[in-house]
């Protein structure tokens, strides 16, 4: 809904722009979709200008198809395949995490998901050496924990430099998340390779702390900022090959019900592949570092397929 | 300047309208200009001067985002996170085994959950902490001051002397065994007098209360910059009785823990809360599980459940971002919180009478 402004293109001008706006169109939908000798006769415009305007418009408001040979070719080329740090995860993801898709990571309290989080970061930067934003809402991430897991994995001091690779930024509210991935989205398409280097993961942990405030009661707020929350990661994905990862939690319907993924139906549609994180035991009486990872949403998979996890 | 009109923080109304006008990116906005913008969607001057202040601070935060400033640093590299950590102190708990599966202790700039059983201890580890958190930094504490809200009701002045002193003359020996010259210096300041002083007191007695005092807190703690612990005894007390509308009750609680980790992030304090525990019928047994439900457990960030087993005090550490979860045993004493001790004389034939449960009456029965 672009309202006609003068300087949206050249031969709109403003007073074009006034005598438009008399007859009734004010949006550039009303004025591609109206008929032009119609408009040139009431508004006493040359008709060729509109034509000209019209065509400019159109080029650049307008979305082109794509060949489906040509998407696939565009496909191959860009996009990777991240392995996740554990081989088992790797396996229920169908060789690791896709770039150009949203991950989600689900679970209850304690099963695991910040870990999970973390030997990605870990493993992403150590194995791979590329960037990774990590933007905390939960106050979750421990530096100190990834270097532990760091040093678990590597022999040589190349611990200092992975962790230089791995930015962390503290959001603690839906306005400072998406203030962040519109920076994000500025230093990238300048392509600003200073101290951001070439950028394959961004993790979100978690996306639900900062919704749920919003979410209920009647104001249907909380509803329109999850999905533009949404519409951000989704096109920062697919734009620069980006894989990204979210963590979400899990509530119950009452007391003894089921447990399902927090945020509803309407979230349920955005990411691509959902994982769900489990304790083996039921009560916290016996504690262990084995979680099972079951596959809950995929493209590419049978749902279903569960595995064994070690966060220790 | 890019910013969708969507995702910036304006009233809904006027959103509306922005949106119905057809303005769709920050830059459109602040080009227009108070007048235009007043004169296109019908809004008074004023409410467009201050909308378009709203829309430019948000944009230069987004632009001009900078580690530094206040302390806290909301953007950095890992390895800068790693080497503040490293420095941070721990609030210790005086139970070493407590805070050998903590890490170290307390730990700042995390909400830590204490869930127990009625009598268990939550409220002596809270005042525990609270005269701990005072300890001068050449006895290996963080020299901080304390805030306690209090919505049950159960903080008794007192027994946090009684810990005061144990705590001072625990200080003083050590001076004594060490001999250094900063130990002198600091053992002047850290009397009883001066750590009661240091700790603020508030007394809550509805959530409406309890959720003005935490959204209040952040200018009383610019105010008071040397607080590094804030202890919420009692956070499902005003929430679970008389709460019908349970989805309000899980926004409000949402927005609270995001309060919460705001200001231990901001002011680097460790924000301790207790919960209270409510049983789950499962299929066959019931199971006692943390209460204020599932989505609040999310909000804490180290979890710490502490339970009895016949007549021994035990504390799981059930969830942890760096530690791996263990039980170990505590005791209560009248110094307050401490390790078990071995038992130097043979437990009393007439103790199997007695409720394990309710704390023993007699001086004999206490070690």
């Amino acid at each position: 809904m672009v309202v006609l402004r003068a300087g949206l293109c050249p031969g709109l001008t403003e007073d074009m722009i006034q005598l438009l706006r008399a007859k009734g169109i004010r949006t550039v939908v009303d004025f591609v979709s109206s008929d032009l000798e119609d408009v040139a006769q009431k508004c006493s415009l040359s008709y060729k200008a509109l034509v000209a305007v019209r065509r400019v418009l159109l080029a650049q408001f307008s979305a082109f198809p794509a060949n489906g040979a040509d998407l696939y070719e565009e496909l191959k080329s860009s996009t990777a395949i991240l392995p996740t740090g554990s081989p088992s995860l790797d396996q229920l993801l169908d060789s690791g995490l896709y770039t150009g898709e949203v991950t989600e990571l689900m679970g209850a309290s304690g099963s695991g998901k910040t870990q999970v989080c973390l030997g990605i970061a870990a493993s992403v930067s150590l194995g791979l050496k590329q960037h990774i934003l990590f933007l905390d809402s939960s106050g979750g991430f421990t530096a100190s924990r990834l270097y532990q897991i760091l040093q678990a994995q590597t022999e040589d001091e190349e611990e200092q430099a992975a962790l230089q690779r791995v930015q962390v930024e503290r959001v603690f509210n839906i306005y400072e998340v998406l203030g962040a991935l519109q920076e994000l989205r500025d230093r990238l398409s300048q392509q600003v390779v200073s101290s951001v280097g070439p950028l394959k993961v961004v993790l979100l942990d978690s996306v639900s702390a900062v919704i749920y405030p919003l979410l209920g009661g009647r104001q249907s707020e909380g509803l329109a900022l999850m999905m533009q929350l949404s519409r951000e990661l989704k096109t920062l994905a697919r734009e620069f090959s980006l894989a990204v990862v979210v963590t979400n939690q899990v509530t119950r319907d009452s007391s003894s019900g089921p447990l399902k993924p927090a945020l509803g139906r309407s979230w349920s549609f955005v990411p691509s592949t959902r994982v769900l994180l489990e304790s083996r035991e039921g009560t916290w009486q016996k504690p262990s570092t084995q979680r099972a990872a079951s596959l809950a949403k995929s493209p590419r998979q049978p749902t279903g397929i569960q595995v064994e996890l070690d966060i220790g | 300047m890019q910013r969708e009109v969507g995702t910036l923080p304006l009233a809904p109304a006027l959103r509306a309208r922005l949106a119905a006008a057809g303005f769709q990116t920050a830059q459109e906005l602040l080009d227009t200009g108070p007048c235009g913008l007043s004169k296109e969607i019908g809004i008074s001057r004023e409410e467009a001067l201050e909308a378009l202040q709203v829309v430019r601070q948000e944009c230069q935060g987004d632009t001009a985002r900078t580690p530094g400033g206040s302390g806290a640093t909301r953007k950095c590299t890992a390895l800068e996170l790693l080497e503040e950590e490293q420095s941070q102190g721990f609030i210790i708990t005086f139970c070493s085994a407590l805070d050998n599966i903590l890490g170290g202790g307390v730990q700042l700039t995390k909400i830590t959950e204490i869930c127990g059983a009625p009598g268990v201890g939550k409220t002596q580890l809270c005042m525990q902490l609270a005269v701990d958190v005072q300890i001068p930094e050449c006895f290996g504490g963080v020299a901080g001051e304390a805030v306690f809200i209090d919505t049950e009701g159960s903080f008794m002045v007192d027994r946090v002397v009684d810990i005061a002193a144990a705590c001072v003359q625990h200080c003083h020996l050590i001076a004594e065994a060490q001999q250094e010259e900063d130990h002198g210096e600091a053992l002047e300041t850290f009397s009883l007098e001066n750590i009661l002083s240091h700790i603020y007191y508030f007394r809550c007695r509805d959530y409406t209360e309890l959720l003005a005092q935490v959204y209040l807190l952040p200018e009383f703690l610019s105010e008071h910059s040397k607080v590094r612990l804030v202890v919420i005894d009692g956070i499902a007390f005003p929430f679970r009785h008389d709460f019908e509308d349970l989805a309000l009750r899980t926004r409000l609680l949402n927005g609270l823990a995001q309060q919460l980790i705001i200001i231990a992030n901001d002011h680097r304090a460790a924000v301790v809360l207790t919960n209270q525990m409510t049983t789950r019928i499962g299929q066959s047994q019931s199971t006692l599980v943390p209460a204020l439900g599932e989505s609040w457990g999310h909000a804490a960030t180290v979890r710490l459940i502490f339970h009895w087993d016949n007549s021994q005090r035990l504390a799981t550490l059930y969830k942890s971002p760096s530690q791996k979860e263990a039980t170990i045993a505590y005791e209560i004493t009248s110094h307050g919180f401490r390790d078990v001790q071995p038992p130097a004389v043979p437990p009393s034939t007439g103790g199997t009478e007695l409720n394990p449960r309710k704390r023993p009456r007699t001086e004999g029965e206490k070690q």
